[in-house]
């Protein structure tokens, strides 16, 4: 028996010697006492244990086991992370495997007093196991067991978890507010299941019933998904794996109305019952507000589809909630039992939830976190509890806060525990390259002229290039990524960070670092001018065919010599060398020097750009299977940001350096892939689904185009065709909603599924995966790890790192993917927020600004939807208001509200007024809208779009959109330095700056365009003023 | 079975084993005086009994005798009371046949039978308790009751379960173990000179993992060998004191 593997010597100082290696954790001795919770409170206070300002916990195994049973697998999983997480200061001890803890449940024993007694003796073995210096607290919820073990032995105290929060965190405001909130919630709930009338939901079935019924088909094992539109009346649950194929339904099942959804949530793994089919239902085609009543709409609803009910719930999806108390006249009418308040949860595919709390008052204009703890049958709404505030209603942070919730995102600054394991680099104490790593690592700084090409002002370079002729003629093209594995030792503390936020977040004004700045901004990026440590993949390419003949993989130091920008790379290219006094590389030199080191870079990119459009022609002829386009490939690959299709300056630098980073991840997927067959982390992007290109290919009929969607060659090729010469916003649309009909590609372990499945059809590969962005991915991490690990396999090495196993990569693989889900769903909803606040400020009626030219896009009963290229916004316009008045267009093209009726067609939609004059709205045709911000204070705010007229909108600088964005910001520059007005210029720059910056991808400079302009607006005032003064 | 953890994150198995642990072994020898051998081996919890008649001449039909070894007859069967539900186990259904014939050839492959040609060698075993690993439970307990019998074997045949969980290989499965329904090896091996007298799995596993199951299960053999030599040593000590009485 080896009970006291986790009781080696207590760790010294945390952070010290953040080499060593830690394959267990260790508690802390610079702690007061250790804690050790009773199984009960393990069961009700995990949250609050949770919390990291808690140090020195111990879980004895009898809790732990307890908690698994009880509370189910969910509630366990998050006590083994925290177990696992090295952050948190806490150990489990296996007390039931350790021959003197272990004590045998006596005759007559309630099961309950015997894991007291088991943990409490345990305890008491712990105290004297550490040579009673170190005072153990037991805290339990029995208050016999206080009684009983309280004074048996000196030095363990056993109290309860309300005294211990009072006596040892008095300062912990958090803990004791969510210790009052749970206890709270726990006696409503305790009252309440004695009060239990009227049943308001059928119970749920047992699980053994449910499983079977899986089995037999007769009921359909899914996961729901609330209609964001109808959260009160549909949702669909959309099938899992093995019961799709079984019961022969293609489509989702539709979930019509809240009893029979039965409880479950948005996101649950639910199991549901096909209902008969005279009871189904269709979903709604109209447009409708959320909050609206289905009655509004008359319209029949479509045909009806497979609908069922809710009867058992597999799995909870629950997480925190940003809610919205009730305004004070809400609340009066609630009413009578005041304590208990019904919150609006801001995702509105959350029912209502109710909660008891004193500071209604107080809490009334904030946004706040809440948990949900149950939900009865008995009970309307789930009950929850108050957790923590966020921020007021409409304030910027405390939005941003609320978006970050919403997609579990938590950014706190990095411990001082995390830096202390960084690297030194500051003026006094510069990094050096330690010779060491020079031995080890092939030196390229002399042999290779390397330089970096990305966005204008990026800070962290993870990628530069080289190329160059060697001995036997042949061509030698490298691709140098920054090692950033180096600097992060696997399970350091900055590791596992890093791991939990799995990328860099880029919000519209700000950015969440996956990585410290030391690293990021500084040792890792590949600057120019300055020796760093690089992960290259190196080919040897034939001279006339650039057949590939060798490749060779491993660590160098490199000397980037040039740090370009797109634009000065395309001119260099092009042959304009007036760029080059922009090129800050080539300032110092003199005219001699600069030629022939001019001509060496030149000589470089042209080769290169010749070289990647060999590749890619290859690529497009031997898979001939390719989605043609910059834009879709890039958005399928790198941004993965369908909502922006302002299409960047198409310069054929991008397209070089895209092709080059495929080129590498290509190989190192295979790589990796060879030596780990079954533990290897790639990407697959899989085909998509035929039936979500039906409204594509209807839209495309409507302009008289026809996709063919059977293939992504194909599918490239019709696309590349479908360009209607008055309006290049046709083919834009039209690729979007090929984008919107894919589905996302995703890092998996190819341990976990058949090698068929690993190919890649955004960019027709049968292996892809991530490797050239290890500042601002994990997966590039830990696919830099496998590579490393490859290379000393092949050198017969021992391999250092421990790799991950299939189980434990594909765990990672899924954490990773939904991080990047997160990071997408808040880069969205930040960029929306952005939109709203700026549409906010202004009048619509008599603002220029909010009145613009938009696309119809598709069409629904009462209304259609409208693309706004000039900002990219996509929303709903009605054609009927709701006072069931419909538009109509005078000669002027006016649009009017008049009685009538509306008629939709396959491919326009007409309205007719009862004095029989009518419009039609056709797909692709341009009106005017007029975007008003629709202010909401339970959920964020929304755009609002209203046709003003059925004609086009001619603005004055119309051709500006159509132009390069680069240009549209010079001149809004130039506009703000004019007029030095207030917040909304500004904002409107704000967002156009981030428009810019998501095509780009590209990251703010700490100092942003939009903090420049703030100042010189502040600058400006302050003259004002000052000649006021005089 | 779906919520067990068969190795939790410290490393320990349901029953607190770590990976490589074996249960706890208990063994006698000579427990029956009337035949020529016998054995009763406690693996954990999972008991069995070997008696061993034999070489002698071959019963029943003379045409099975083989004119340049011994026949060995192996048969195995296990009580209605071994399992948690009680079943009637009649001799000669599939299980048990096939567990006699594995028996069977493990032992061949150890004793000496070319030493009495013509002859025949009989090893009963019962399970009276099986709570996994009962073919393993058996070879170890026909192999002491063979020497106890006093038949010449090249070596001690010692076997042992193995299993596969979370990328990490179990020797010495429990029945819990065995229920999750994960891949399961079982090795007889000659320890001296490490040959394997019988190597049986029926589950699908990666060709690349089965070196470590293979090595945990050879490893956990060994060990076995060495509790099981303590035991004759301790028997052949216990039986010359008598003799010298």
């Amino acid at each position: 028996m080896e009970g006291g593997v986790e009781l080696r010597a207590p760790r010294g100082e945390v952070g010290r010697h953040p080499a060593a290696p830690r394959d267990g954790k260790l508690l802390s001795s610079d702690v007061t006492h250790y804690m050790i919770p009773d199984w009960k409170v393990v069961q009700d206070y995990l949250e609050i244990l949770e919390f990291p300002e808690l140090k020195g916990i111990i879980f004895m195994q009898t809790a732990c086991q307890t908690l698994q049973h009880q509370r189910g697998r969910r509630q366990y999983n998050k006590l083994r992370h925290l177990l696992k997480d090295a952050r948190h200061d806490c150990v489990l001890f296996a007390n039931e495997f350790q021959q003197q803890c272990y004590h045998p449940r006596e005759r007559g024993e309630s099961m309950e007093k015997w894991q007291t007694r088991s943990i409490y003796r345990a305890a008491v073995w712990y105290y004297h196991h550490c040579q009673d210096k170190m005072p153990i607290v037991m805290v339990t919820e029995d208050e016999e067991a206080v009684q009983q073990y309280g004074s048996e032995t000196e030095g363990v105290f056993v109290i309860s978890f309300k005294n211990y929060l009072d006596n040892f965190w008095p300062d912990l405001k958090a803990a004791h507010e969510l210790c009052d909130s749970i206890l709270q919630s726990r006696r409503e709930r305790e009252n309440e299941s004695q009060e239990s009338h009227g049943k308001e939901y059928t119970e749920h079935l047992p699980l053994e019933v449910l499983e079977a019924g899986i089995k037999s088909g007769r009921y359909i094992q899914g996961v729901l998904n609330v209609n964001k539109h109808r959260a009160q009346i549909e949702a669909f649950v959309r099938l899992q794996g093995a019961s799709c194929k079984d019961s022969g339904l293609v489509s989702d099942i539709l979930v019509h109305g809240m009893k029979a959804r039965n409880r479950s949530i948005h996101g649950d793994v639910v199991v549901v019952e096909l209902l008969p089919k005279n009871e189904w239902k269709g979903r709604t085609a109209a447009l409708c507000e959320n909050d609206s009543d289905d009655k509004a709409l008359g319209d029949p609803p479509s045909e009806p589809m497979p609908t069922g009910k809710v009867v058992g719930i597999l799995q909870k999806n629950w997480r925190d909630y940003v809610v919205t108390f009730p305004s004070k006249e809400e609340v009066q009418s609630q009413g009578k039992n005041a304590q208990k308040i019904l919150v609006t949860p801001w995702d509105n595919r959350i029912p209502k939830i109710r909660i008891s709390t004193q500071q209604t008052e107080a809490l009334q204009d904030f946004r706040v976190v809440v948990r949900i703890d149950s939900w009865e049958s008995t009970s309307l709404y789930p009950n929850g509890h108050f957790v923590r505030v966020l921020g007021r209603i409409g304030d910027l942070e405390g939005e941003i806060a609320t978006i970050l919730v919403e997609n579990s995102i938590s950014v706190v600054p990095f411990s001082e525990a995390q830096m202390c394991e960084m690297p030194v680099n500051t003026p006094e104490n510069p990094w050096k390259v330690s010779p060491e790593e020079e031995r080890e690592r092939k030196d390229l700084r002399e042999t290779h002229l390397v330089f970096s090409i990305d966005p204008k002002g990026c800070e962290d370079v993870d990628d530069t290039l080289s190329v160059r002729t060697l001995a036997n003629g042949n061509l030698e093209l490298g691709v140098h990524i920054a090692d950033v594995t180096h600097f992060v030792p696997p399970n350091s503390y900055i590791d596992i960070e890093a791991r939990t936020r799995a990328i860099t977040y880029y919000l519209a004004d700000r950015r969440y670092d996956m990585l410290p700045s030391i690293l990021s901004a500084d040792l890792c990026s590949l600057l120019g001018g300055v020796d760093r440590y690089a992960v290259s993949v190196i080919w040897e390419l034939d001279k006339t065919s650039y057949e590939i003949k060798t490749v060779w993989y491993g660590r160098t130091i490199i000397r980037s010599a040039y740090k370009l920008f797109y634009e000065a790379a395309q001119e260099l290219l092009d042959g304009n060398f007036h760029i080059v006094d922009d090129i800050p590389e080539f300032r110092d030199l003199d005219e001699k020097s600069r030629q022939a080191k001019l001509e060496e870079l030149v000589w470089a990119i042209g080769k290169l750009t010749e070289i990647a459009r060999h590749i890619r022609a290859k690529r497009d002829r031997c898979g001939a299977l390719e989605l043609e386009g910059v834009e879709i490939r890039v958005q399928l690959d790198e941004k993965k940001n369908i909502h922006d299709l302002i299409p960047r300056q198409p310069l054929e630098v991008h397209e070089t350096v895209a092709e080059c980073m495929i080129l590498a991840n290509h190989w190192v997927a295979k790589k990796i892939w060879e030596s780990f067959p079954h533990q290897a982390l790639l990407r697959q992007h899989p085909p998509p689904q035929q039936e979500f290109f039906s409204e594509l290919r209807e839209c495309a009929k409507a302009k008289g185009f026809f996709i063919d969607t059977r293939s992504n060659k194909t599918l490239a090729d019709s696309l590349d065709n479908a360009n209607d010469p008055n309006d290049p916003i046709v083919n834009r649309l039209l690729r979007s909603m090929a984008t919107q009909a894919m589905s996302n590609a995703l890092y998996f372990s190819t341990g976990s599924c058949a090698e068929e499945e690993f190919h890649h059809y955004g960019l027709a590969l049968d292996k892809y995966t991530h490797f050239t962005s290890p500042i601002r991915r994990y997966s590039d991490i830990v696919v830099h790890r496998l590579l490393m690990a490859a290379i000393s396999k092949d050198k017969k090495m021992e391999i250092k790192d421990n790799l991950l196993s299939s189980k434990d990569l594909e765990e990672l693989c899924r954490h990773i993917n939904n991080r990047n889900r997160a990071a997408q769903h808040s880069q969205k909803q930040s960029m929306e927020l952005f939109q709203c606040m700026y549409f906010k400020d202004k009048d619509p009626e008599n603002e220029a600004r909010c009145i613009s030219d938009g696309v119809i896009y598709s069409i629904r009963t009462n209304g259609v939807l409208v693309f706004i290229p000039r900002f990219g916004i996509k929303g709903a316009a009605y054609l009927r208001n709701k006072d069931g008045l419909v538009i109509s267009c005078g000669s002027d093209s006016r649009s009017e509200w008049k009685p009538g009726s509306l008629q939709r067609f396959q491919n326009k939609i007409t309205s007719t007024t009862t004095g029989g004059e009518s419009v039609t709205f056709h797909l692709f045709d341009h009106v005017t809208v007029r975007i008003s911000a629709q202010a909401s204070r339970c959920h964020s705010d929304t755009i609002r779009l209203e046709i003003i007229s059925n004609k086009p909108y001619l603005i004055p600088d119309k051709e500006l959109f159509h132009q390069s964005s680069l240009l549209l910001k010079s001149d809004l520059v130039k506009e703000v330095t004019r007029s030095v007005e207030e917040a909304q210029l500004a904002q409107e720059v704000k967002v156009n700056v981030i428009q810019e910056d998501y095509q780009k991808y590209c990251q703010t400079k700490g100092r942003s365009l939009y903090t420049l302009l703030e100042e010189i607006r502040d600058l400006a005032l302050l003259d004002v003023s000052n000649s006021y003064g005089m | 079975m779906a919520g067990l953890e068969l190795l939790s994150d410290q490393g320990y198995r349901v029953d607190g084993r770590r990976a490589g642990e074996l249960r706890k072994i208990q063994a006698r020898m000579g427990v029956f005086a009337q035949a020529d051998g016998s054995a009763y081996i406690e693996q954990g919890n999972t008991k069995a009994l070997a008696v061993v008649y034999g070489p002698h001449e071959i019963r029943g039909s003379r045409a099975r005798a083989l004119p340049d070894r011994a026949l060995v007859n192996c048969q195995y069967s296990s009580a209605t009371f071994s399992t948690g539900e009680r079943k009637r186990r009649p001799h000669g259904d599939r299980k048990s046949c096939e567990m006699g014939l594995q028996l069977r050839q493990t032992f061949e492959a150890a004793i000496l039978t070319q030493l009495h040609p013509r002859s025949q060698i009989d090893i009963y075993v019962q399970v009276l308790q099986a709570d996994g690993g009962t073919y393993a439970a058996c070879v170890n307990a026909a192999t002491l009751a063979v020497l106890d019998a006093g038949v010449p074997m090249r070596d001690f045949v010692c076997a042992c379960s193995a299993g596969f969980v979370d990328s990490t290989a179990l020797a010495d499965l429990s029945h819990v173990e065995e229920a999750a329904g994960g891949p399961q090896l079982a090795l007889a091996l000659l320890p001296a000179s490490g040959q394997i007298a019988l190597l049986e799995m029926d589950a699908r596993l990666h060709e690349d993992h089965l070196e470590s199951v293979l090595e945990a299960a050879a490893r956990a053999a060994r060990d076995v060998h060495t509790l099981l030599d303590r035991v004759v040593r301790q028997h052949v000590r216990e039986a010359s004191v008598l003799l010298g009485d």
